[in-house]
Order: C-alpha cells, then structure tokens, then sequence
C-alpha cells in the first residue's frame, strides 16, 4: 500500500544541521516537504563526516547551512531551502518557529532543547525533539498547545557535566536512525496524526533497542502546565548554573 | 524479590558495562540503595535531596514514577525499571 500527501506546502525548520539534522532533512526531502529551513551557525569540521551524511569532504570548513543547501538542492530540486547560518537563540527563536508549520531539533546541546521547546510552546508551534549520544537516542514530540512538552520529562538543563557528542562520540548508524524517527515524527504530524507526546528512546546496544512510550503533561511544567512560568524566552534560563534548581 | 532495571548506555561504566541489573527492593527508593550498594555511585546520579534528578526519568514499566508516588512506588515482582536521562548530541 502507498500512502500519499501533499506535503508541498509544508514548511519546516530543521535546527541543527548534524548528526540528526543531515538524514532529517534528506527524509523530509524525499517525502516532498515544500520547504525546508536550516538552521546552524557552525562550519563543516572533518570528525563530522563519519555522520554528517549532507556533507562530503569537500566541505570542510564550509558552513553547514551552505554546504546543507547546496546538498539537498542537487538531490530534490523541488525542494525550496531557506539557509538561517545561525544558532537558534533567544533573540531569533521564536520569530524563526513562527515562519514554520513545525521545528524538528536536532541540536548538539542542552541550551538549544530548552530554547526549542520554549520557543515552540511561546510560536504555538509542534516541535520533534531528538537527540543522540554514543549508541543511544531518543526522540519526542511536543504538540502546538505545547502540553506535553520536552519539560515535562526533562526539568531543567543538567546542572553537572553531561556528556556530549564531541566528547563522548555517536556512531554514524544511530544518528540515521534516530534521525529517521524525528522525520517520521514530523511527516506524522503534517499528515494529520496525532503525535503529541510520543517518546521514542533507541539503545543499539540494548537488549530491546526500540521502545515507544507516551509522555504525560506535568500539571506542574514551568512551560505548559496549569499555571506556567515561562511567558517568554529568556537567556539565563539557559545557562545551568542559572537555570531555575530551586 | 528482584527486579530487572535497565541501565541507559551514560551509566553503564557503573554497572560495569551492563545494560541489564538485578536489584533487591519493595520500592524504587529501597531498589536504588540496592542499586548503589551493588554498583557504588550509581543512585548519587539518579537521586538528589529532592527526589529524582530533574533531568533523570525513571519508569516503572511505561509509567514515569513521578507520576506514581515518586522514591515510594512500589514495585512488585516481574515489574521492570528503566531509566531514561536527558541527552544532548547529534
């Protein structure tokens, strides 16, 4: 069976052009998505080739959303790709989920899940959040209510030193797969399906590497619960010395 | 009774690259001191004065136990413990 919609006039915003950014846009891509904006201030380095599956050697060096472009418009002429060469911030990030239908993150950082989530909630934007680090990811959907959100499960940003990709690795394989299910996330909600609140987590080394669970909205969130805090971005809300550890 | 807690990949050098541990306990608190007297360290990164780490989820089959009675749920036997924390990478 074929299942077939008109995604040409969807609009998404890719933010971090990576690891999961590369095979999230190449997937919303090959399904026909209008419009794609990327959204990355960094530059192409080496180290990312073994996962960065839009970039080539050539590219070193580039900027990410340049080189992205160039990628993606050579494979999907269709496809209308808007370069944003900048972090997603608290200066830009509401007003950039705004000008899309949804936001799919893919960021290396901690700073850049809590601004998502929080941007999207403010825009009244869906938002597919994913990440991954060494064999493991995971992936989760928010609705345009914003409830529940990537809050809900995680509070604040990790106060004591967490891992991250550049020190502790992810293996090109994962970051396809978990790159694959935010795409799918996100082609499900264009669709018309509701997708709100799916938690996906992937451990390739695990005895069950894929589970799927539903996330439930904390009455308690600071960004989408009964009496929330978070009215507007705000930059010492992401920084974890500053973030709210009450 | 001995429960099966699934250890996510950042603490596995604490379980000594196990992914699956046993741990003895009629709660999620009394199987996390368990836990720690097994694999020493290991509740000191899902547990704080407060409870469960902000950005630390411990389900009790599919249900997030802040959603149940937090450190007290209970557990019983052949139920399963997993752990999810927050990641950032890509």
């Amino acid at each position: 069976m074929t299942a077939r919609i008109d995604l040409a006039a969807a609009r998404v915003l890719v933010v971090g052009v990576g690891g999961l950014g590369a095979p999230i846009a190449l997937a919303l891509g090959q399904a026909g998505v209008g419009t794609l904006g990327l959204a990355d201030d960094d530059e192409v380095d080496r180290t990312n080739l073994h996962r960065q599956v839009l970039f080539r050697d050539a590219d070193v060096g580039r900027p990410k959303v340049a080189a992205g472009a160039e990628a993606l418009a050579r494979r999907f002429p269709q496809l209308r790709v808007v370069a944003h060469p900048t972090r997603f911030l608290v200066a830009n990030a509401v007003d950039l989920a705004r000008a899309y239908d949804i936001v799919v993150e893919g960021s290396d950082n901690f700073a850049t899940k809590f601004l998502t989530a929080d941007a999207c909630k403010l825009a009244g934007r869906p938002a597919v959040q994913a990440a991954a680090i060494g064999w493991r990811g995971t992936v989760l959907a928010a609705s345009p209510a914003g409830a529940p959100c990537y809050r809900c499960i995680f509070e604040d940003i990790p106060r004591e030193d967490a891992p991250n990709c550049a020190e502790a690795g992810v293996f090109g394989p994962v970051v396809g797969v978990v790159g694959a299910l935010a795409a799918d996330l996100a082609l499900r909600h264009l669709a018309g399906e509701s997708v709100s609140g799916t938690l996906i987590t992937f451990d390739a080394r695990g005895r069950e590497p894929m589970r799927q669970r539903a996330l439930r909205a904390r009455p308690d969130c600071p960004l989408c619960g009964a009496r929330p805090e978070i009215a507007r971005v705000d930059v010492r809300r992401y920084v974890a010395d500053t973030a709210a550890h009450d | 009774m001995e429960t099966i807690v699934r250890i996510p990949a950042a603490l596995r050098p604490l379980t000594g690259g196990q992914d699956e541990v046993k741990a003895k306990g009629g709660t999620i608190g009394e199987i996390l001191d368990d836990l720690d007297q097994r694999h020493p360290g290991l509740k000191d990164r899902l547990v704080d004065a407060k409870g469960v780490r902000r950005f630390i989820n411990i389900y009790l089959g599919e249900e997030d136990v802040r959603f149940l009675k937090g450190l007290a749920t209970e557990v019983k036997s052949g139920d399963s413990i997993s752990i999810v924390p927050a990641i950032a990478g890509g």
